[in-house]
């Protein structure tokens, strides 16, 4: 039976995809991410950080089920990395994606369970990291215009990024070897993930800036960036 | 608490919104996965809700915004929990 199609999520590697050797490295690698983002979290966050945190994880989550068409018949959502890494800072960013990704796994089996250190990886720690993206390209000159400039990059990159890492790790396993392996997984998970970056990019300014402009005390990121993003 | 009612409420009907809108294309990695002929492996969990569904509830519609709601407040519920570890500071950073 070819994979079932019904409002599933790209990127989400299910159960199976990956030789276990690879999965159990993600695993570790991925630990190791999340037990220095909560190190961070708890050393530099107040309490008063949850409400926010509560709300976007939960934005993330809706907005990751709806699906929008892209080219080639195919279709492709919001990841949210950036956006959550911009808003929350890299550290709970991490931790705010590896929570929606946890509750995919168990309750909606979107992406596997012995797959979960590689998507966590994948989306919770690429994303997250995505942030020093938006750190290196507003450091000088933190205008609005580059700050806008600056997020979107980060976004494109972390969507490109992930599905370069996904594209890796699945063309390594014997599933994907006998389909041509890494030869044909890296140029097409690329090919349509920058095209999905795009939208992804758009959607990440079109939030944040909208955020900015209302409440510009809730982008706790950009407090980490000590960016102070002029009118 | 009203703030979380509030956004809880905004999920809701953003979820009520644009679920009819979402495209049920195949994504990137079904995509790929479907092209090279690469089959859907077994499974080690199904999930309570496969496929963003509850499968007692028969209208496609209904069914996919009851698990999207039940989801997205367990991820608030999970993540407010989470925060409530941060330990208060005596003075903000």
């Amino acid at each position: 039976m070819l994979l079932k199609v019904i409002l599933a999520i790209d990127m989400h590697i299910p159960d199976g995809f990956l030789e276990p050797v690879t999965a159990a490295t993600m695993f570790v690698v991925s630990i190791a991410f999340l037990v220095w983002s909560w190190k961070k979290v708890q050393a530099s966050y107040s309490r008063s950080f949850t409400a926010i945190l509560a709300i976007s994880s939960a934005f993330v989550f809706a907005a990751q089920m709806i699906n929008f068409p892209i080219a080639f018949g195919t279709s492709g959502h919001l990841v949210g990395g950036t956006f959550l890494a911009v808003l929350l800072g890299p550290y709970a960013g991490i931790l705010s994606m590896t929570i929606v990704l946890l509750m995919q796994a168990l309750f909606f089996a979107d992406g596997g369970i012995t797959t979960f250190g590689a998507n966590v990886f994948n989306m919770a720690v690429i994303g997250g990291l995505s942030f020093f993206i938006v750190k290196f390209l507003t450091h000088n000159s933190p205008t609005n215009r580059r700050f806008t400039f600056s997020v979107f990059i980060a976004a494109w990159l972390s969507v490109v990024l992930s599905a370069l890492s996904c594209a890796l790790q699945i063309g390594i396993s014997p599933v994907f070897v006998q389909a041509g392996g890494i030869a044909v997984t890296v140029p097409s998970m690329l090919m349509y993930h920058m095209i999905i970056g795009v939208i992804e990019a758009t959607i990440t300014v079109t939030l944040l800036t909208a955020i900015q402009r209302l409440q510009p005390t809730a982008l706790g990121g950009l407090t980490l960036l000590k960016v102070k993003v002029k009118q | 608490m009203k703030k979380y009612l509030i956004a809880s409420a905004l999920l809701i009907i953003f979820l009520a919104v644009f679920i009819p809108l979402a495209s049920s294309d195949p994504d990137g990695l079904e995509k790929v996965a479907e092209t090279l002929g690469v089959e859907e492996q077994e499974t080690v969990w199904r999930g309570l809700m496969p496929d963003y569904t509850v499968a007692t509830v028969e209208n496609p519609y209904l069914s996919t915004l009851l698990a999207g709601v039940f989801g997205t407040l367990t991820v608030l519920a999970v993540a407010l929990l989470f925060g409530k570890t941060i330990r208060q500071k005596k003075t903000t950073p």
